[in-house]
């Protein structure tokens, strides 16, 4: 409390000087009015006129001016009004009574008044800080992370008190690290932190010109406040207010990221564990076909014949091919899950991806009619070639492992507006409305179960998504030609020449 | 099937590899030196003479772009690059630092013999260009400037002229496309794979190759293109 009389006396002071020549201004004035009113009203009745200005004074001000005003107002009513004039004697009892009355008006009214201030003070106090905490709540309860948090924190601290104003908080090895700041800057040794942390205190602990706050919950202490500077009680409370509400919410947003970290913990556990046995799956079904296969012809390759030698090789060569695109995709998730997937773009003529795709798949396109027709609309496009090939090979891929042996696909493409449609039909079995956008989440066929009629890691279509998505495109399933079989249609937007800046 | 022996240097680390690159070289008649070091490799070729180099560009002591502009730096035998798939860059690195063509690993031997066929045959037409290219229907006559396919004259504008030559000249093997447009465009328009994408579509048309079947010019998918195997 010592810190508030010392800050508040000067204050206090300076304006009291003021109100003291207020408050004989005021006399002045009203004897002037007196001097117009005597010609009106009888002189006992100037002393109502007197009064009413030592009213107006302990009103407006204190005690002190009021008593100055009374004594005042009694001696010039005196000098000029009562008789004998411009004399400060008294000739009548009655006036002595008026000096009485004046002195004791002045002081009940100026009590009263005094009183009245402080409520007004106290009253405006709080409501500045219930606005401040207001404001406060109000921009930290939609908070989503620590850091707005604090930055809320550092703004409101160091705005309400005009102060520099630092918050700590613990890192992971338990040493408080500045994390925020607002203010004229200041420099905070590492020292002084280190004794303010080692203090164990609810008040602030003071290490001038410092004042340190801990941001404690009930189990931890999370960090500190350092409010640089002189501060009053009031400022304290309104500082540990706003400590207090930043906690509720950052404990809040703590647990908000400690279940999500979980959550992400034990789905990253279910993937990989659904991806290990998915990817060992679809490794060993060609692996059984090649080490059978060469095995056989290694035994027994004498015997058989120019033509089941030449199959059996043919088998190897087809198994270690898928082999190589199952690694393929693997590698590509790898690179779409890290985030490091960065896109060289460069003009590519579709022709030229849907071409090279088809070539890739060759063998497995063997007794299959493919049809490809990509309209003259279709312009170049700005992508990462190599990708949006990948993303075609996939669908493809898809395609033929659904198709019925001599069965039909095509490949179409056309613009729309200011996008590229890429259509690639199958005559398969087709794909239950319910399940078009299952497809494409990771590991879909995986969770279905039944690998044996699905080979696939499941991944092609999670891969094919992510890359056209790369480039602000994307992949949905549709109904076949005459509501027969499955349309993939990959759609991309068309970005023209002259809409880059620079190539 | 060979005339004269050629050499043949393989530059593997993969034990493997070696094994099935040396036995079907030497059943198509060339000699085969190898070795698994960069270091080896580069004092083999020194000391022998040699027609090819087959380079796996993950060597273990060495960087392979370091070993093709060591071995640039004193000879001009043409080098096959072998490189995994998927990483573009490192091949237009290697084609830039001299490589003469590529094949991505896992390849199967048909490639390889194509593509080695494509670079020694050209290494040794170089220094007589033939004047005159004919083959799958595609006809160039270099000294009259004619063009035709299937026997029809086709009308080619100077840039698609100087771009057809240019893929016929190299014979298969694989252009960059900085390569192309620092030819056919010269070295300020290098960037500019807009103008040869629309190019080579215009090309295509005139040839009448289907795009998405191309009789004579292929994509090599974010590297560049060749003149087809078949036509080379």
């Amino acid at each position: 409390m010592q810190h508030t009389t010392a800050t508040m006396e000067p204050k206090a002071g300076t304006s009291s000087l003021r109100v003291y020549a207020v408050a004989i201004g005021v006399v002045f004035v009203t004897v002037g009015l007196a001097f117009l009113a005597h010609k009106l009203m009888p002189h006992a009745s100037l002393s109502l006129l007197f009064l009413t200005g030592v009213l107006v004074i302990s009103v407006r001000t204190g005690l002190g001016p009021s008593l100055l005003a009374s004594i005042l107002s009694f001696l010039a009513y005196n000098f000029f009004f009562t008789p004998p004039y411009y004399t400060f004697e008294v000739a009548d009892d009655g006036d002595v009574a008026t000096l009485i009355f004046f002195l004791l008006m002045a002081a009940i009214t100026g009590n009263l008044a005094a009183r009245m201030h402080q409520e007004m003070d106290k009253r405006r106090t709080s409501l500045r800080r219930t606005s401040i905490l207001y404001e406060f709540t109000r921009r930290i309860s939609s908070a989503a992370g620590t850091d707005v948090v604090l930055d809320a924190l550092t703004d409101h601290l160091s705005q309400s008190m005009d102060k520099s104003v630092m918050v700590l908080l613990v890192n992971s090895g338990g040493i408080p690290i500045v994390r925020t700041s607002a203010g004229r800057p200041q420099t905070l040794d590492a020292d002084v932190i280190a004794t303010a942390w080692s203090l164990n205190s609810p008040d602030p602990i003071v290490i001038e010109p410092w004042h340190f706050l801990k941001l404690a919950t009930k189990a931890k202490t999370m960090g500190m406040v350092a409010i640089h500077g002189q501060i009053d009680a009031d400022q304290i409370d309104l500082a540990r207010s706003l400590c207090d509400q930043a906690i509720v919410v950052l404990e809040r947003t703590q647990l908000v990221a400690d279940l999500e970290q979980a959550r992400l913990v034990t789905e990253t556990e279910q993937l990989r564990s659904a991806l290990l046995s998915s990817v060992s799956h679809d490794l060993r079904t060609p692996l059984a076909s090649i080490i059978g296969s060469t095995s056989s012809l290694l035994e027994y390759g004498e015997s058989f014949s120019d033509e089941n030698r030449r199959e059996l090789l043919t088998t190897i060569l087809e198994e270690a091919q898928r082999l190589d695109r199952y690694i393929q995709n693997l590698l590509d998730m790898t690179r779409l899950g890290q985030g490091s997937l960065t896109l060289r773009r460069d003009w590519v003529d579709l022709h030229d991806i849907v071409s090279s795709s088809v070539t890739r798949l060759q063998n497995a396109l063997k007794g299959l009619v493919i049809d490809i027709n990509i309209s003259e609309t279709v312009p170049l496009m700005w992508v990462h070639g190599v990708l949006i090939e990948q993303a075609v090979v996939n669908l493809l891929d898809n395609a033929i492992r659904f198709s019925p042996a001599d069965g039909h696909i095509s490949i179409t493409a056309a613009a729309r507006g200011d996008k590229i449609d890429i259509n690639i039909c199958d005559g398969g079995p087709g794909i239950p409305e319910n399940d078009r956008e299952k497809i494409f989440d990771m590991f879909y066929t995986v969770r279905q179960g039944d690998m044996g009629t699905l080979h696939g890691t499941g991944l092609g279509l999670a891969i094919c998504r992510g890359m056209i998505a790369a480039h602000g495109g994307d992949v949905t399933a549709h109904d076949g030609h005459n509501n027969h079989g499955t349309c993939m249609r990959i759609t991309l937007p068309v970005i023209r020449p002259d809409e880059l800046s620079t190539a | 099937m060979s005339k004269t022996s050629q050499t043949i240097l393989v530059v593997e680390d993969e034990a493997q590899i070696r094994k099935f690159l040396r036995i079907s070289l030497e059943a198509h008649g060339y000699t085969v030196l190898e070795t698994r070091s960069g270091e080896d490799g580069l004092s083999l070729s020194a000391k022998s003479q040699l027609h090819l180099v087959i380079l796996d560009l993950g060597l273990p002591d060495m960087d392979g772009q370091k070993f093709i502009r060591r071995f640039r730096e004193w000879s001009l035998t043409p080098i096959i690059v072998l490189s995994v798939r998927a990483s573009e860059v490192e091949k237009i690195q290697a084609l830039d630092a001299g490589a003469n063509d590529y094949v991505s690993k896992p390849f199967g031997i048909g490639e390889l013999m194509a593509r080695i066929r494509a670079v020694l045959r050209n290494t040794d037409e170089t220094l007589s260009t033939p004047m005159l290219f004919n083959s799958q229907g595609l006809r160039m006559d270099m000294a009259q400037r004619a063009v035709s396919v299937d026997d029809n004259p086709i009308h080619l504008s100077k840039k698609e002229y100087e771009l057809l030559r240019l893929l016929i000249v190299s014979r298969g093997q694989v252009i960059t496309h900085q390569q192309i447009l620092r030819e056919v465009w010269g070295p300020a328009q290098q960037y500019e794979t807009h103008y040869l994408r629309v190019l080579v579509g215009q090309l295509r048309q005139k040839l009448g190759d289907d795009p998405a079947r191309p009789r004579f010019i292929v994509t090599v998918q974010g590297v560049g293109y060749r003149l087809a195997l078949s036509a080379a």
